[in-house]
């Protein structure tokens, strides 16, 4: 199960499991996004090789536009994704608390 | 555990649900079942990418190993891709030089402890491991 949505304050916020599967969803969520917004991944288990496609897909766009995306919230193990992914080089990212 | 999965993405849940309900039954700590969800799903995904044209299913196999895990997956009648070959990523690329996709077998690497290929009588099974 995965889902996206906007929060009360403007940040996206993403639930559950951003599998291959689910990968059709998000991108299309996330091409409609403009500007600079926060992801909020304090309910994202885990997240795919696909996942990271549309984050990078996303970033791109936003970033040639003079915005980008900042991720918060992040579980340790999507930290380890991102780390060996280098995306700390590419979003600002910020883990979670516990 | 073992299990024939339909070749299809819309597999990935029915895999997930099984073999995390494999995984805590053994009590395998998170730490091992997250790069072992992450490697499952890569490998699984490469089959049906990359071999659009069989239609044959996916064997995946779960074996547990004091506090960590075996994992094979065999795909029949395909051409051989070896995921155990070195394939460079720049992860250190500026953002305008990176593109999506190719990021897979490279964070395979990074998780497993080990990773074997083998292919014989156009059957590929690859296999890994990952201890706590």
């Amino acid at each position: 199960m995965f889902q996206i949505d906007f929060g009360n304050n403007g940040e996206i916020i993403c639930c559950g499991r951003l599998d291959a599967a689910q990968c059709e969803k998000a991108q299309a969520f996330m091409d409609a996004v403009a500007d600079a917004h926060v992801l909020d991944f304090a309910t994202l288990e885990y997240i795919s090789s696909a996942g990271l496609g549309v984050l990078l897909k996303t970033q791109k766009r936003l970033v040639e536009s003079g915005g980008g995306l900042k991720i918060i919230n992040v579980n340790n193990h999507i930290h380890d994704v991102f780390r060996f992914s280098g995306f700390h080089a590419i979003f600002d990212i910020e883990k979670s608390a516990g | 555990m073992q299990k024939k999965l339909n070749r299809s993405y819309d597999s990935l849940e029915e895999m997930y649900d099984l073999t995390e309900r494999f995984l805590l039954d053994e009590a395998v700590e998170p730490a091992v079942r997250f790069p072992v969800h992450f490697v499952m799903e890569e490998l699984f995904t490469n089959m049906v990418k990359y071999q659009p044209d069989n239609s044959n299913d996916i064997l995946l196999a779960v074996n547990a190993t004091e506090g960590g895990v075996t994992v094979s997956l065999t795909d029949y009648d395909v051409d051989a891709f070896d995921v155990t070959l070195d394939r460079q990523v720049d992860i250190d690329a500026p953002i305008e030089d990176r593109t999506p996709g190719g990021l897979g077998l490279h964070l395979i690497h990074k998780m497993v402890d080990s990773l074997n290929y083998d292919y014989v009588d156009r059957q590929s099974t690859v296999t890994f491991t990952k201890g706590p």
